[in-house]
């Protein structure tokens, strides 16, 4: 839904009624990940998309259904059912799709959350007699919907009136990248593609320029291990130790390693893991912990560029991160 | 000037200009750098020279004498792709000796992405920050082709696809679509051989998926592949034995070259083919096989 907020303010400032297609759920491949919107003004303005374009036409009719009085409605496309034909969804996966109208006075505090980077969701109820029912959720909030904004993710949640739908706007997940070498520019582009809040810091500021950065979201100049005891880290946080170089990598990885942080890696030749890990434990650091460092950072995929590293590292993140049980999926 | 030279004295600075342009083409070609000299020899430090894949130098490499060496270890590196340094050692009775950094610059691999989805973007996005070059139509010289169509006639694309040459050939699909569209392309009577070269789904195995993960998993995979790869980029070059001279020399259109007995006999320059034409029977028993 992000992407259409700011068409959904405008339309919500203008009074315009407007009815909104949320992905609740997929099956198999789909083009659009839950909570991905698509938003038909009173006028006939449409925005976002559902599947990207499969059965866009067939959601437009029911969304225009509601707008003209209709009630809201549990829509499911997918190849195993006739209408998938009808409607063209030739993904051979399966999505289902609540269509409902939008009350204006939500849009303004979701928007304004998101602008300011605090967590927020929506709760909207898709089954059972008061289906369409929302209400937004904060953070810190018990229950089931508390949980999912917790963790940043998008869901069906059961609840004994029926199921619920929370579509999370969770800040983006922070990515902290120590050490402001060519490695570092190339990851910190593929964290934001991945969804991350991207802060590069190293101790040497000659480095740390917006020249050599230019799209990250935060420089910093300090020592990584002083930077990490004050920054914000979560299950979700990834920390990538770049320097290779003990007297910043050593104190770095201990503090991280005192932090939930869901994915921890250090770059480094096999000699400099040793030379590392050896380090830490004269740190008091115990091998448990040790072990929780994916080092050599990346997975083994051949990379030879600081760009195909950084390919490697995001994918060993996606995987760490998606199935933490399991085993590193070598490249045949 | 030498044989193979592309004529007109070119300075050390066109080398760099003309490189960047064919680099800028997708074009394939080494650079040949003097990096030390060991007197006497004709070439200085900072010569330098591009050696294109038919064996055309533009620009000075010491000559005669260290030229059909530096072309003959440019075309081994256009295969190999791995830059060396060449030590040109006795080539001519003049010389001392020439070091020369070869450098094969081959073009990015070209990527292929058919199809609009999400993960298409991304992945096309992705991979021009690798440095590959991408394309959204046509298969034609392609070295990899990810198909993501969302099913709009995949079966008719992978098929075009398997017959483009491309080593790499992946569907953006469901497992269980993937299993369909592969079961189609059977009944349609592709060999299985043709058939389990397709990789569906495409991507690394990296756990339920957004649409930026599955790029990023298709890219990881692109990457392994591009690395593992077994044969060289290019052609290993044809070579032969100067019978004057007695040198190795890469044999292409710009060689110099004479018939002999209805056999062709390759030479390292101008001078020796005349001395082998002037008394062909007193080197035809060292002609090239």
């Amino acid at each position: 839904m992000r992407d259409v907020l700011e068409t959904l303010e405008r339309w919500a400032a203008d009074g315009t009624p407007v009815a909104i297609a949320t992905v609740v759920g997929t099956e198999r491949s789909a083009p659009r990940d839950p909570g991905a919107v698509l938003a038909v003004s009173a006028g006939g303005d449409v925005a976002g998309s559902v599947t990207g374009g499969c059965v866009e036409p067939a959601v437009y009719g029911e969304a225009r259904d509601v707008l003209a009085g209709g009630a809201p409605r549990l829509k499911t496309y997918g190849i195993a059912d006739d209408e998938a034909f009808e409607v063209g969804l030739p993904c051979g996966g399966t999505v289902h799709i609540f269509v409902d109208r939008l009350d204006p006075e939500l849009v303004a505090p979701i928007a304004g959350a998101v602008r300011e980077g605090r967590p927020i969701a929506l709760e909207i109820k898709i089954t059972g007699q008061d289906a369409g029912a929302k209400r937004l959720v904060g953070p810190g909030e018990d229950g089931p919907a508390g949980e999912l904004l917790a963790r940043g993710e998008t869901g069906i949640v059961e609840t004994p009136e029926g199921q619920v739908f929370v579509s999370s706007f969770a800040p983006r997940p922070n990515m902290y990248v120590f050490g402001a070498v060519d490695h570092a520019a190339a990851v910190a582009t593929i964290g934001r593609y991945l969804g991350y809040r991207v802060t590069v810091c190293d101790a040497r500021a000659k480095f740390v320029t917006r020249e050599r950065f230019p799209d990250v979201d935060e420089l910093v100049v300090e020592w990584p291990d002083r930077f990490l005891r004050s920054a914000p880290v979560d299950e979700r946080t990834v920390i990538c130790v770049l320097t290779h170089d003990h007297k910043f990598d050593v104190p770095a990885l201990k503090v991280a390693l005192e932090t939930p942080a869901g994915y921890i890696g250090a770059m480094g030749a096999r000699r400099t893991n040793e030379e590392r890990a050896e380090r830490l434990r004269a740190e008091g650091v115990s091998e448990e912990d040790i072990a929780r460092i994916h080092a050599p950072i990346g997975l083994k995929i051949g990379s030879r560029t600081p760009e195909e590293v950084a390919i490697a590292v995001a994918a060993q993140i996606v995987q760490v991160l998606r199935s933490p049980k399991k085993e590193e999926v070598l490249a045949q | 000037m030498a044989a193979g030279n592309m004529g007109g004295r070119v300075n050390s600075t066109d080398v760099i200009v003309e490189a960047g342009r064919l680099a800028a083409e997708g074009k394939p070609y080494v650079l040949a750098t003097v990096v030390n000299v060991v007197r006497p020899a004709s070439a200085r430090r900072g010569d330098r020279a591009l050696v294109l894949p038919d064996g055309r130098v533009s620009g000075w490499i010491g000559g005669a004498c260290s030229e059909p060496a530096v072309v003959r270890e440019a075309l081994r590196a256009l295969a190999d792709g791995q830059t060396r340094v060449a030590q040109m050692e006795g080539e001519c009775a003049s010389e001392g000796i020439v070091e020369v950094l070869i450098e094969p610059i081959l073009p990015a691999p070209l990527l292929v992405i058919v199809g609009e989805s999400p993960a298409a973007r991304t992945l096309g996005e992705l991979a021009r920050t690798v440095g590959w070059r991408v394309r959204d139509d046509g298969v034609e010289g392609a070295d990899a082709v990810v198909v993501a169509t969302m099913g709009h006639g995949d079966e008719d694309l992978l098929a075009a696809a398997l017959g483009s040459g491309a080593g790499y050939i992946g569907l953006v699909a469901s497992a269980k679509r993937a299993g369909s569209v592969l079961a189609e392309l059977r009944t349609r009577g592709l060999d299985e051989e043709a058939v389990l070269r397709i990789r569906a789904p495409a991507g690394l195995d990296l756990g339920p998926s957004s649409q930026e993960e599955i790029a990023v998993a298709i890219l990881a995979e692109l990457v392994a592949w591009r690395h593992t790869r077994r044969e060289g980029p290019l052609a290993a070059p044809s070579e032969a034995v100067d019978p004057v001279c007695g040198m190795t020399v890469a044999v292409g259109p710009g060689t110099e070259q004479t018939v002999h007995e209805g056999v062709t006999v390759a030479f390292c320059s101008a001078h020796c083919r005349a001395r082998f034409e002037a008394e062909p029977e007193r080197y035809s028993g060292l002609r090239a096989p």
